[in-house]
């Protein structure tokens, strides 16, 4: 049986990367005018918060997938979908109705069309049994394509007025919102997966699919609804994008779904299924927040900053290898 | 009639035959080989490009899209030799690459322009081009400006969004400012990031600049996107009235730079010439009369957008 997620060993390990990233990011921060330390003003931890927050939402549902043995490589063309379906429902598309029923229903197609291409590549992963590497590698390209269409390959930005487009963009960039959205999501999917029969199941299925099968458990509904989740939160996570950045763009978030999945794996979840954890996920987002942060604040050149998270990539996951037992031994499969 | 015989004029083309023989029932086929639709400002060029053509009945337009990627743009435009178009246009997605492939168009007989990026050989009927270089001289001579008047000499601090390195563009848009920034020791550039040419990078990387640099004066972003992005990330701080933005392009149509200069949001902007217009203008020469001989390169001028202007340049560049 895999393992409880809370307090398990492989958060702690996480928790100690975390620790140690922390601690550089504190010794190497530069000073302000003030004398204090830049990276722990209030103002600098909280806008870490917030810029994680898109990537974050993502790696929920990402961690979902990857519990069952999946992956999902369409998030990021479905975060563009999903500003760009907000950006025509504010502009083009609105209805005439007052500004708070547009923001509703700018949130609600937009959220309703990424829950649809989830839905959809968990409907071809479970039915037709195609490999979900396949089956979102497909979507990934699709969905960008339909994004495109959707806008005419244009931003949609947002003015500065008091038209719904501003209003929705300054209620939505709002920096306790973005935050507040980005905590209640975790904890919403942290007691998913500890605690609910459905969260038993999903990594049930991960850990043996045979099993799984035998046990009589729902693999096929199960893992739509996972792709389904997955699918919702990208498009939660655009809506926020689109807020924060004035706009709808339909080449928003590429290469998103790497960050995604970097962040659960250095969060110690196994790609092959069965193995992870939501704490673990959280941790291994803040330790890319911090780490881009550290780097950044020290205008540290912006090649050396991906070298420097390729080695922080590899050792994250390197020290997930040891066995609870102690470090030096390796835990065998 | 005219419909039938454009018709079977069509007909023999996608038959594979050699042009239609009979000058009266010319329908010319006008190929527009753009390096990467995902782009506003390049979007922009398919856009105005397809008006101008629409307007023309008896000329046909393709537009494909190379995706940023020289491989595809070269693969584009062999399939677009065989298919022998009366005009073929690039913007090449890099210069190197690109110019063995403009040759063999030349070769092919097909009379080829060549758009803003120049390439490494001369393969081309005629060339237009947008001297980034220039504008980014406009552009830092425009903040040097605005400090002096400020501070009453030139001095002041300014924070640099960069685009995707290596690019010709974000090259020489960086070189033509610093040229002008080099003059005088008051002037510095206390931070430059790189955003990609993204809002949402330019945000990010602006929100983080603003914490390490307690006094900025002005910004300068390579596009205008960008320094949208960074005015956002001030605006959030409370800090966007204590310094100005600077950006580059200068497209028409709500979600261009003309409309964040009006708004407020950027107090200058430079116009970076679309070329496909004047593209149009001598290629529609060139079809019609073949004794016509273009110059080999006509270089398009910028033009500053500010407060003062940008109601006009928006009527005059939205389409």
């Amino acid at each position: 049986m895999p393992r409880p997620s809370r307090f398990s060993f492989v958060n702690l390990q996480s928790g100690l990367g975390l620790l140690i990233i922390l601690l550089l990011a504190v010794l190497t921060s530069p000073r302000s005018a003030s004398g204090g330390r830049i990276f722990l003003e209030v103002g600098n931890l909280t806008d870490i918060l917030r810029q994680v927050s898109e990537i974050g939402i993502m790696a929920v549902g990402m961690t979902l997938v990857i519990l069952t043995a999946g992956i999902d490589l369409s998030v990021g063309s479905t975060l563009a979908l999903a500003t760009s379906i907000a950006g025509l429902c504010l502009t083009t598309w609105a209805p005439a109705a007052g500004t708070p029923a547009k923001l509703l229903f700018a949130i609600a197609c937009a959220l309703a069309g990424s829950a649809m291409v989830g839905a959809l590549n968990g409907f071809v992963i479970a039915s037709l049994r195609i490999q979900p590497f396949i089956v979102t590698l497909a979507s990934m390209i699709g969905v960008r394509g339909l994004a495109r269409r959707l806008t005419n390959n244009t931003n949609i930005d947002f003015g500065f007025g008091s038209d719904a487009g501003s209003v929705f963009a300054r209620l939505g960039s709002d920096k306790s919102t973005v935050v507040a959205i980005f905590v209640i999501v975790f904890a919403v999917f942290s007691v998913l997966l500890s605690r609910t029969v459905f969260g038993r199941r999903v990594r049930a299925i991960g850990d043996n699919q045979t099993a799984a099968l035998y046990a009589g458990l729902p693999i096929r509904r199960t893992k739509i609804y996972v792709y389904t989740w997955c699918g919702l939160l990208a498009g939660l996570a655009g809506v926020i994008y689109a807020a924060q950045n004035h706009q709808g763009n339909p080449n928003a978030g590429l290469s998103y779904e790497l960050e995604a999945i970097a962040a659960v794996v250095i969060g110690g979840t196994s790609l092959a299924g069965g193995k992870g954890s939501m704490a673990g996920t959280l941790i291994g987002t803040l330790i890319m927040g911090i780490l881009t942060n550290m780097l950044r604040l020290n205008n540290v050149d912006s090649n050396t900053e991906m070298m420097l998270k390729a080695v922080i990539i590899i050792a994250a996951v390197w020290i997930q290898q040891f066995d609870a037992a102690g470090f030096g031994k390796r835990e065998r499969r | 009639m005219r419909k039938y015989l454009a018709l079977a004029g069509l007909a023999s083309f996608l038959a594979g035959c050699s042009k239609p023989s009979a000058p009266a029932q010319k329908t010319y086929f006008v190929a527009f080989s753009q390096c990467n639709n995902a782009e506003p400002y390049r979007s922009a060029q398919n856009e105005l490009l397809s008006r101008i053509c629409s307007k023309k009945p008896d000329i046909k337009l393709t537009i494909t899209d190379a995706q940023q990627d020289n491989s595809k743009q070269i693969a584009q435009i062999e399939t677009l030799i065989l298919q022998r178009p009366d005009l073929l246009i690039v913007a090449p997605n890099e210069r190197a690459p690109l110019t063995a492939v403009m040759g063999k168009a030349l070769a092919a007989g097909i009379p080829t322009i060549c758009l803003e990026r120049d390439i490494a050989q001369p393969n081309y009927t005629t060339y237009i081009a947008c001297d980034n270089r220039a504008i980014g001289k406009m552009a830092g001579q425009f903040i040097v400006g605005r400090l002096t008047a400020k501070y009453g000499k030139p001095k002041g601090k300014i924070v640099e969004i960069r685009g995707l390195l290596g690019v010709e563009g974000e090259i020489n848009r960086y070189a033509g400012a610093h040229e002008v920034f080099q003059q005088y020791p008051g002037i510095k550039v206390v931070h430059e990031a790189v955003a990609d040419w993204l809002q949402a990078k330019g945000r990010e990387r602006m929100l983080e600049i603003l914490r390490a640099q307690p006094e900025i004066d002005a910004v300068y972003g390579h596009n205008d996107p960008m320094a949208v992005g960074a005015y956002l990330a001030a605006q959030e701080l409370h800090r966007e009235k204590a310094m100005f933005f600077v950006g580059v392009d200068g497209l028409g149509g709500p979600a261009g730079g003309i409309k964040k200069v009006m708004d407020g949001v950027l107090a200058a902007t430079f116009y970076y010439p679309l070329a496909v217009d004047m593209a149009m203008q001598i290629g529609d020469r060139i079809l019609r009369d073949p004794s016509y001989k273009p110059l080999k390169k006509y270089m398009l001028p910028t033009e500053i957008i500010t407060p003062e202007n940008a109601r006009q340049m928006y009527d005059r560049l939205t389409f």
